[in-house]
This record gives C-alpha cells, sequence and structure tokens, in this order.
C-alpha cells in the first residue's frame, strides 16, 4: 500500500462516504430510470397505427339528450359529405358502412376457444386502409374474409385470458395463430366464413372488413337498404390546421382522434418524468456536495500532513491523486450499481409493458448507460478539480504563515 | 543548479522598519554550490523565513531570488516541485516527520520519489546515527532528538545542489552533532553540493567557509 495512501485515508469518514454513496446511487438510478422509462414508453404513445396513418380523422356527429329528443338523426346526409369534402383541408372523404346482417364471431387461439359473441362489421373505402392490396382483398366465393380487429382485444387476451390459461401473448407479427370464425346472418340465410386476422388497430371500435365483401355481404345478408353513415373517414393535409377545429366546433362533428389524446398524455408523461429526473438530479447533486464537503473535511483535518507531502517534494497532482482515485471508485461503484438497478427495474416495468403492447420495440438501455456514465465522467471531473483547487489552496497557503 | 543569489531581498514584514542590519536582508548575496555557509541569526530575525524563501514555499518579499540566474518568481508549481526533490534538500527546523509513519517509512516516502538511495544506504546511516534500533517505531513515539535524525536522513535521501539544514542539531547532544555533520558533509561532498547551516547559537562545528549574520 502505497505510503501516501497511509498518510492520507487517516480520518476518512466512512459514514460520511457511505452517506454520499447511497444518495448518489438513489439520485442517479432516478435520473436513469426517469429517463429509461421514458424512452420505452413513449413508443408506445408516438407509435403510428399501422393501419390508419395519422393524417386520417374519424368524425361523428355529436349526440346529446337535444338531438336524440329532437330526432335529428346522428347520420352523415349527402350535403354534409359535399361540404365537408368542398374544404380546403380535406383531401378525400370515405363512408363508414355498416353490416345491415348479424354477425356472430368466434375467435379462437391455437385451438382454444377464447371469445365467441355477436358482434359487428364496418368497412371503409380500402383507400383508407394503408395495407397491401393483396392482403387486404376479398372477392366473391372466397371463403376467407380479411378483418382487422381493435386493438383492445389484443390488450384484453393478453392480460387477462392468455395469463389465465397460459397461452402464448399475441403481437401483430403473430397474427395467425388467431383462428377467427365468423357466421352471417341475415335476409333468411346463415353462413360461415374463415377470418383472417391481418392486424389490430387503435382506432377502430369495430371489426374492419374490405369494402368490397361489405358491399357484397350487405346485398346479400342485409334487407334494409342502403343507411346513411353515422362516421365518416377524412383525409387531412396537416392534421394541426386551426380551420379544422373550427370546422368541427361548427359543424358539431365529434373527431375520434386518438392524437389529441396521446397529445395530453405525452405532455404529462413528459411533465412526470422530468419532475422526477429533476428530483433525481437534486438528490445527485446533493450527494456531490456532500461527497465534496467530506472531501474538504478531510483535506482540513490532514492539511499538516498535505503541507509535508508537498514541502518534501509531492506534486499537487501526486498528492490530490488518492483523494480524487477515492471519488472515481466511489462514483464507478456508484454507476455499475446503478446499471445493475436499472436493468431490473426495467426489467420488471417492460414485463407488463410488455403484455399491454407486445409488439413494442425492445428498445435499447444502451443509451441510459452512455447518459449515466457522462454523468459519471461530469461529476469524477468536477471531484477531480474540485480535489485539486483544495490542494492548491494548500499549496499556495502553505507559506503564509511561520 | 549553481547558484543561489539574493538580491535587496526583505521580507514583507520588515518593509516598514528602517533600522535593518543583515547581511542578507537588503544586501547582494550569492551561494555557491560546493560550498558551506552557516546563517547565524537571533530569534525573530527571519531565519525560517529566508529558508522559506529557498525552497519556494513563501514569496512574501520584495527584491529578486536568482537560482542560476532566473528569478525564482516565474517558477511554477511543477519547477518548485522539481528543485524539491533534485536541486534543493530541506532539513527542516520543525522536522515535518509524519507521527504515524515508523521511521523508515518517514525516509522511504521521500525515497520512493527520488529511488535515490538503496534500503541498505538508508539502514546504514541509521546506523551511523544511533538509532537503528527505532527503524520500526513510529516517529511519534520517538524523542526530538532522535527525529531530529530521521529528519536529516530524511534530507539526504535525494539528489540535491544545495542543502538547507535549519537548526539540524538544536536537539542533539555533541557526540551525535559530530555525527550528524559527519553524514552530511559526506553526502553534501559526494554530491559536490552546497551547504546552508542556519543557527541561533549552538552549531555543527563544521569548516564554514563562510559566516553570514542574517
Amino acid at each position: 500500500m502505497s505510503l501516501v495512501w497511509k498518510l492520507l485515508r487517516r480520518h476518512i469518514s466512512v459514514a460520511q462516504l457511505a452517506g454520499f454513496f447511497f444518495a448518489n446511487l438513489l439520485g442517479m438510478l432516478i435520473v436513469l430510470t426517469g429517463y429509461q422509462f421514458y424512452r420505452d414508453v413513449l413508443p408506445v404513445f408516438t407509435k403510428g397505427d399501422s393501419f390508419m396513418s395519422a393524417e386520417y380523422m374519424i368524425l361523428s356527429k355529436k349526440i346529446n339528450a337535444g338531438s336524440s329528443l329532437s330526432g335529428r338523426s346522428g347520420t352523415f346526409s349527402g350535403e354534409d359529405i359535399e361540404d365537408l369534402e368542398a374544404q380546403k383541408f380535406v383531401r378525400a372523404v370515405g363512408m363508414f358502412t355498416m353490416a345491415g346482417y348479424n354477425v356472430t364471431a368466434r375467435m379462437g387461439i391455437n385451438g382454444v376457444p377464447v371469445l365467441s359473441s355477436e358482434m359487428f362489421f364496418e368497412s371503409v373505402p380500402d383507400k383508407f386502409v394503408d395495407t397491401p392490396v393483396d392482403r387486404w382483398e376479398w372477392k366473391e366465393g372466397m371463403d376467407e374474409v380479411p378483418v382487422i380487429l381493435p386493438r383492445s382485444y389484443m390488450a384484453m387476451y393478453n392480460f387477462g385470458f392468455a395469463r389465465i390459461h397460459s397461452l402464448p401473448k399475441l403481437s401483430e407479427g403473430i397474427v395467425g395463430m388467431i383462428d377467427f370464425q365468423i357466421i352471417v346472418s341475415g335476409n333468411g340465410k346463415r353462413d360461415a366464413y374463415k377470418g383472417k386476422v391481418i392486424g389490430f388497430s387503435n382506432r377502430l371500435n369495430s371489426i374492419l372488413v374490405p369494402q368490397q365483401f361489405m358491399d357484397w355481404s350487405n346485398s346479400v345478408y342485409s334487407s334494409s337498404g342502403d343507411v346513411e353513415p353515422s362516421r365518416v373517414i377524412v383525409e387531412v393535409g396537416n392534421p394541426a390546421d386551426g380551420a379544422i377545429s373550427g370546422y368541427m366546433e361548427n359543424k358539431g362533428y365529434d373527431v375520434e382522434n386518438g392524437n389529441l389524446d396521446t397529445g395530453k398524455t405525452m405532455y404529462f408523461l413528459r411533465m412526470t418524468v422530468s419532475m422526477v429526473m429533476c428530483i433525481g438530479l437534486v438528490i445527485s447533486c446533493l450527494s456531490f456536495y456532500m461527497l465534496m464537503l467530506s472531501i474538504y473535511l478531510l483535506v482540513q483535518k490532514n492539511e499538516t500532513k498535505l503541507e509535508n507531502l508537498l514541502l518534501i517534494g509531492y506534486s499537487p497532482v501526486q498528492v490530490a491523486l488518492p483523494y480524487q482515485l477515492l471519488t472515481l471508485l466511489l462514483n464507478m461503484t456508484v454507476f455499475v450499481i446503478v446499471c445493475v438497478l436499472l436493468l431490473a427495474v426495467r426489467g420488471y416495468y417492460m414485463d407488463i409493458i410488455g403484455m399491454l403492447y407486445p409488439d413494442i420495440d425492445e428498445g435499447s438501455v444502451l443509451p441510459s448507460f452512455i447518459l449515466g456514465f457522462c454523468l459519471l465522467c461530469l461529476v469524477t471531473l468536477f471531484n477531480f478539480v474540485a480535489i485539486r483547487e483544495k490542494i492548491m489552496n494548500v499549496w499556495s497557503r502553505n507559506g503564509a504563515v511561520d | 543548479m549553481e547558484k543561489i543569489v539574493f538580491e535587496s531581498v526583505l521580507p514583507e514584514v520588515f518593509s516598514g522598519s528602517d533600522n535593518i542590519h543583515s547581511e542578507i536582508w537588503r544586501q547582494r548575496v550569492c551561494f555557491q554550490r560546493g560550498h558551506l555557509y552557516l546563517v547565524e541569526a537571533e530569534s525573530g530575525k527571519g531565519k525560517s523565513t529566508f529558508c522559506s524563501y529557498v525552497t519556494g514555499y513563501r514569496h512574501d518579499y520584495s527584491g529578486r531570488i536568482l537560482f542560476d540566474d532566473v528569478d525564482v518568481r516565474s517558477y511554477k508549481t511543477g519547477d518548485w516541485t522539481n528543485c524539491r526533490i533534485s536541486h534543493i534538500s530541506h532539513l527542516f527546523q520543525e522536522l515535518r516527520l509524519f507521527p504515524e509513519l515508523t521511521a523508515y517509512e518517514n525516509v522511504d516516502i521521500k525515497n520512493r520519489l527520488t529511488g535515490f538511495k538503496t534500503r541498505k544506504e538508508i539502514e546504514r546511516w541509521f546506523e551511523l546515527l544511533g538509532i537503528a534500533d527505532k527503524i520500526n517505531v513510529k516517529v511519534g513515539m520517538m524523542s526530538f532528538g532522535q527525529q531530529q535524525r530521521v529528519a536529516m536522513i530524511r534530507a539526504l535521501a535525494q539528489p540535491f545542489d544545495f542543502l538547507l539544514a535549519d537548526e539540524p542539531i538544536s536537539h542533539l547532544d555533541e557526540e551525535n552533532s559530530i555525527q550528524m555533520g559527519d553524514i552530511m558533509m559526506a553526502e553534501a561532498t559526494r554530491q559536490g553540493a552546497g551547504v546552508i547551516v542556519t543557527s541561533i547559537g549552538r552549531h555543527i562545528g563544521l569548516n564554514y567557509e563562510k559566516v553570514i549574520r542574517l
């Protein structure tokens, strides 16, 4: 062991260093976990719907007691559509077509029945569905009907059913595992079709089928004629256009726009994470001061020794080194432990996120590690400079008194 | 380093008084390598101040101090550190030993820096100065006279052009003083170094080439 270290370790307070260690550990863990969590959760909100781009807005008419009593229909008339199409911000308008017949669907995973219920089909013009034509195509005579399910079905299944029955979790990549049987009845007919699940959408509350199938099936199974649509899908140039909200307000239309909620959620998420990270940073800063105070105290208590070392020829660099290495060691240990803890914490919450959004990107912890490493370097650098300054104080002060 | 020159040097504490009769302050004094000097002073005349100017841990003076014609005011931290390990060895009046280290460790902490002496050579000095049995004793447990000898050994465990011995024998008996003087001069001669001994009264009996009254 170095003789210098043997001298300078005197008066090191284990309690003070332990205090710094745990405070810094906590601070850094909070900062890095906040950052990592933000990065991990962000895609949940920003991830686009793979079937409907953000430029599409789904409109419906406001339904309230007044309109119900007055008998005003909640459907879009021909004039409404024309007016809408005439707006500058609108690129294209498509109407939702509803099935005028009964649908019963049975969903199973790997042969295990999961859901069996009366359901409801809707369709929009095919150009509003962003999926390759060959997957979203239906022609008369085909037994297999492509369908897009609401994402909530998947969450319901993954969170509830799959857990209880030890079944594999669904993700968009493995939708092929779903058996989806459709029984369509109406107009005195009853037929079975096989549903082919193409994927899941956040923006639908009903089951989407290709327009051709809808048109054909309505003509075959529905006894009622054409009905006015209660919802329309609109492609707009810029969803943030101020004119849009004004028009909607004026007309009394509701926009079923997930993006709006996403925006708010993102704002709150960002705010919460920032606050948490700030708290972490404050704790880290306090722990930094704690370490500096502890080292200052140490330098003060060992001042005579430091002065003597300098006078017999040790350079300030050599004398500062043991204390600098001590802080480096402490900071490195904190960093390593924080990384391990971060992985553990992340593993825990990623399980939950994975259940809700199985197809979410796994992401990487590397940016957090890099951030942590940068913090480590920064803090260590400050420590080094502060210790060096303190030693230089001893160097230049040692001549002041005789 | 061949010479140390004091040119009109006056400690700031004396700047107010006109009544200075000194052969160093406000004078030009030159200390040459390879020569032996005695700086005699009464208490309070600035003897330790003189030493601290030479070793660069005080700079509160007017005038100039030159090492080989270079004004030491231009010296940076690294220059002084280099000076302290390679050019000027200082035996401090207050010794500046580390009481928690053993006698040997106190010498070794310097010798590790300079790598100048072998363990054998250091042990030999301990024997010559009669403290071989104290070599592994903590300095804090030793008498001041014994500590003075340890400090001397430490001062010799480095290369130097000048050895500054600030009251080296204040707590030593005659016999040990002579022994210490012999060892000190043997090493200084071997290195061809200059020696500046200070004293406020009793001093090592050596063949001083010049006696300067501070």
